[in-house]
């Protein structure tokens, strides 16, 4: 309940503060936001398993958006950023989708 | 609950199995949650409140900077967005006003070429300058009227390219369908032929730029109306010829429509005065004084000679 409170503390944060992204980092959000969706539903079905735990949720999700990042960062400079980043969506997109399943399991038992 | 519960013992041997997609898509929960879970079982007091609540505040810290970055993200997005479509469309105004801009110009040369035909026909005489206009007439040089074939051509409607055919091909009309026409109808015995209005000459392109199909750099759009001014048998002979044959069948088997008809009184306008190229020798014989010659003459000599080639026929 907390956690549902502060993300929506957050997203007011940034609407209200509006801060300019330096365009070095551009490139990086969209992949950094599709990391902290991943990290997200992994705490969410994690609690729903009720194995939760604070530091795994921490450490996944930094780790998660600083690879990500990395990982399109390199490819920029190999010149294959388009299909790393592809590779990367596609990784995080299964583990999104798994996670999204078993929380519908969960709430729905379906 | 996941469906492989591992247990503290076996966390530091466990491996990743062969096909690692397979692993992925079966189980998709970082694994770290089940190890610390099965870590807390093992050791109750590792979870203790003390430790807990910093934990439980950086969490809560780091949902959220998640939060602040969802709304970052989406506040960009969307300031792109009209930056996007505002470039775009900046672009799309541009084009149009260069085209108009274009049109303008031309019209003014169309102006002035007949001001210098006038004058041309005031200082011949009658018989030199009737040959003059009857060769400008065949070059596509002058406006024309007469009666004549016109080929219609257009794109099938776009509700039919839901069921698109793999055996017959698309159902637009390709550059190639107008070239196809353009030189039967010269072979047909068409003495002046314009695409959409656009005057063919000896040295007219028919090309194609990613969808647009260029006429002479010009971009035309269908339905494609393609005009021809000729002897009176030119539709009976352009009939029976290898493009109207073809076109007939695609047309039948793509949806994209194809008609001739015979009109009267056609005019077709001039085509834009063509870019007189000057061969030049690949070796100057002595450097030094063609170089020199060069230098001086090309403004002058070239804008004087322009007009005698098509003064002289």
């Amino acid at each position: 309940m907390i956690a549902v409170l502060a993300l929506v503390a957050g997203v007011a944060l940034g609407l209200w503060y509006d801060p300019e992204v330096p365009a070095a980092l551009q490139p990086y959000l969209p992949i950094a936001v599709v990391a902290a969706l991943d990290a997200v539903f992994g705490g969410v079905r994690a609690k729903l398993d009720r194995i939760f735990d604070d530091k795994q949720f921490v450490v996944s999700f930094i780790s998660n958006v600083l690879v990500a990042g990395l990982i399109v960062y390199l490819g920029d400079q190999l010149g294959v950023g388009g299909q790393l980043s592809t590779g990367v969506v596609v990784v995080l997109g299964v583990r999104i989708f798994g996670n999204v399943a078993a929380i519908r399991r969960h709430l729905f038992r379906a | 609950m996941t469906d492989a519960p591992r247990d503290g013992r076996n966390r530091g041997d466990r491996v990743y199995a062969p096909d690692f997609l397979t692993e992925l898509f079966r189980n998709p929960l970082d694994p770290g949650y089940a190890d610390a879970a099965a870590r807390r079982r093992e050791d109750p007091q590792s979870g203790s409140a003390w430790r807990r609540w910093p934990a439980r505040s950086v969490t809560l810290v780091v949902v959220l900077v998640l939060g602040f970055l969802f709304a970052v993200a989406y506040r960009q997005t969307m300031e792109d967005e009209p930056g996007r479509s505002q470039v775009r469309s900046g672009l799309v105004e541009q084009i149009k006003q260069r085209e108009s801009e274009t049109d303008r110009l031309s019209e003014r040369a169309e102006q002035l070429r007949a001001e210098v035909a006038r004058q041309r026909a005031a200082a011949l005489g009658s018989s030199e300058a009737a040959r003059l206009r009857s060769l400008e007439a065949g070059t596509g040089l002058g406006r024309v009227r007469g009666d004549g074939v016109v080929v219609r051509l257009a794109d099938a409607p776009k509700d039919e390219d839901a069921v698109i055919r793999a055996d017959v091909g698309p159902s637009q009309v390709l550059y190639s369908d107008l070239q196809g026409v353009a030189n039967d109808l010269w072979a047909a015995g068409a003495e002046a032929i314009a695409v959409n209005g656009q005057r063919l000459t000896a040295m007219s392109t028919i090309r194609q730029a990613g969808q647009a199909i260029l006429v002479d750099y010009r971009p035309v759009t269908g339905p494609y109306e393609v005009s021809a001014i000729g002897p009176e048998e030119m539709r009976d002979r352009y009939d029976r010829s290898r493009s109207a044959l073809t076109m007939r069948t695609v047309a039948e088997e793509t949806g994209l429509s194809f008609g001739i008809r015979e009109a009267e009184d056609l005019t077709l306008p001039a085509a834009p005065d063509p870019r007189l190229r000057y061969a030049e020798p690949s070796v100057s014989p002595s450097p030094s004084p063609s170089g020199a010659d060069r230098s001086v003459s090309p403004g002058p000599s070239r804008s004087g000679t322009s007009p005698s080639p098509s003064g002289g026929g």
